[in-house]
């Protein structure tokens, strides 16, 4: 590391990638459409006057920098500043309750923390007008030299925290270079995945950048809004979403012809032939499907949704299967804190997926998960993390948290209890897509004749109902 | 309303029902994503948009909630 100790901590990051992979292209070029158009020259100074408010407010190179932003323009700029600093990026969930994002930050100690001080516009925004707040927070350099860290929903409480260096995420934006079915430069790519998480991140925001693809939030969460950003431009349009998505196009009149909508593809779940052909005799485009962890990006794809269920592993990413469980090559872990070999291993990373991988064709398919990690939305929810919330929270003596068509919490109170007030306690300590949908009170909850808890999501229902 | 009928609580349940594949016993509580369903599937019904802004959203808990939001909405639109 060259410059002076006293200002530059041991783990900065190489700054040159964001304007040399990035920032490539023509200064007029349009990247992002929100609706106004903002060219790179643009973007470029907006992330330079950025740079300059995290460093009076306390980053240096080597620090971190916690943001805590819904997508916007805000976000993308601090996000672009940070890097540009030699500092890591910390991302936090806007929907993160206080209780979780201050447990976050006590454990990652950012430099600065980037929050909404004002958010404007109308509601379901996909982007959102910000003015974000610059607040330092420590002093300490970051704790790895990854360039961005992310929360995963933990299987034993508290989240797990993945990083990936810069090299990683550019690795990433590679594999998506050689895809066969992605939005091509000069093309656009309407987003609807929150570019917090990796799909909208790396897929969507890192990718467009690097490649030239113009980044088109739609004004809104609506089918409408979404065909409205489809129609708004002759050239082609790739719409990248969840499952979610998929029903809510499938559901919207269309009352114009759109011959630029080239493509959808959607990260998350499988969705059933029966969605994707619903879609796909409205539209006439290819469905197309993308199979990822936030640990690594991108694992496979079937864009042109040929292959279904199956998906073929992206350039450079080997999958195999071990005992029913899909592990994918990993060089590094990805986990900070301590090692856990049931985690990642020699260079393997275990999914926790069950799958299989067709020794002649290659395809993988993907049948589940092994764990209580279930999809909301395409956010990954543990179920065990809502369990042990649920669990712990006073007046509350026992609780199972199931998925029953959705997350499901069985309570057995210690003495009285309203429904309301674990509602409200709730709110305060997880973030609104992982919270229970059903919430059931019991007397008792179903236990075995040794006394541990049961389960079984009919045993569950039937003591519910009874 | 545009020859549509009043909303009623039924016919958001049966939106529900649509995106889970669910038939009956929609949970009580709606999320982010159901609550975007809604509105989508309220606006195609009666064919305009509903203004709404992230506060009266953001208090939204319940199938019972949304309704009333949604009917005061459609009024203020019927102006």
């Amino acid at each position: 590391m060259n410059g002076n100790p006293s200002s530059r901590d041991s783990n900065a990051i190489d700054p040159d990638w964001v304007d040399d992979f990035l920032f490539t292209g023509k200064p007029t070029d349009v990247c992002l459409r929100l609706p106004d158009p903002v060219d790179r020259g643009t973007l470029h100074r907006l992330v330079a006057e950025a740079q300059t408010r995290l460093g009076a407010a306390g980053l240096r190179p080597g620090g971190a920098v916690a943001l805590r932003l819904p997508p916007s323009l805000a976000y993308v700029v601090n996000l672009l500043a940070t890097w540009r600093s030699g500092a890591q990026a910390i991302l936090l969930d806007h929907r993160l309750t206080d209780h979780e994002a201050d447990r976050a930050l006590r454990r990652l100690t950012p430099q600065v923390v980037v929050a909404p001080v004002r958010t404007g516009g109308a509601a379901l925004r996909v982007f959102v007008e910000v003015t974000e707040g610059v607040t330092p927070y420590g002093d300490r350099p970051a704790a790895t030299d990854h360039a961005v860290v992310q929360l995963s929903s933990g299987s034993t409480g508290p989240s797990k925290v993945i990083g990936r260096t810069a090299a990683d995420l550019v690795a990433e934006v590679r594999r998506y270079t050689q895809l066969d079915g992605v939005a091509l430069p000069g093309e656009r790519l309407i987003l609807l995945p929150s570019m917090v998480h990796v799909l909208g991140l790396v897929g969507g925001l890192l990718y467009g950048l690097h490649a030239g693809v113009e980044l088109v939030p739609p004004e809104r969460l609506s089918g409408a809004a979404v065909l409205d950003a489809i129609g708004a431009a002759d050239s082609p349009a790739t719409v990248l979403g969840v499952p979610f998505h998929i029903g809510l196009l499938a559901a919207t009149q269309l009352d114009r012809p759109l011959p630029m909508f080239a493509r959808m593809i959607t990260g998350g779940e499988l969705v059933s032939a029966a969605t994707v052909r619903s879609f796909t005799d409205r539209f006439g485009v290819p469905l197309g499907n993308m199979y990822g962890m936030t640990e690594v990006g991108v694992i496979g794809t079937d864009l042109h949704g040929r292959h279904r269920p199956g998906i073929v592993p992206a350039p450079g990413i080997e999958v195999r299967e071990v005992a029913g469980e899909l592990r994918v090559s990993c060089p590094a872990s990805p986990y900070l804190g301590g090692a856990d070999p049931s985690r990642w291993s020699s260079g393997w990373l275990h999914t926790r997926d069950a799958g299989t991988v067709d020794p002649d064709s290659g395809l993988v398919t993907i049948r589940g998960r092994l764990d209580s990690q279930v999809s909301v939305g395409g956010m990954k929810v543990d179920l065990t993390e809502v369990e042990n919330t649920v669990a712990e929270l006073p007046g509350v003596a026992a609780a199972v948290v199931v998925w029953d068509d959705g997350i499901t919490a069985y309570v057995q109170p210690a003495g009285t209890l309203a429904e309301e007030t674990l509602d409200h306690q709730l709110a305060e300590r997880l973030a609104s897509y992982k919270r229970p949908r059903t919430l059931r009170l019991l007397d008792q909850l179903p236990r075995t004749t040794t006394g541990k808890l049961v389960r079984s999501v009919d045993t569950l229902r039937t003591a519910g109902t009874s | 309303m545009a020859g549509q009928p009043d909303l009623g609580r039924g016919d958001l349940v049966a939106m529900l029902a649509q995106l889970t594949d669910r038939p009956t016993d929609q949970p009580e509580r709606i999320g982010s994503m159901e609550l975007a369903w809604l509105v989508h599937l309220v606006e195609q019904r009666h064919d305009r948009r509903l203004d709404l802004t992230d506060d009266q959203l953001a208090g939204i808990r319940t199938v019972d909630d949304a309704l009333v939001v949604f009917q005061t909405a459609l009024a203020a639109a019927d102006g």
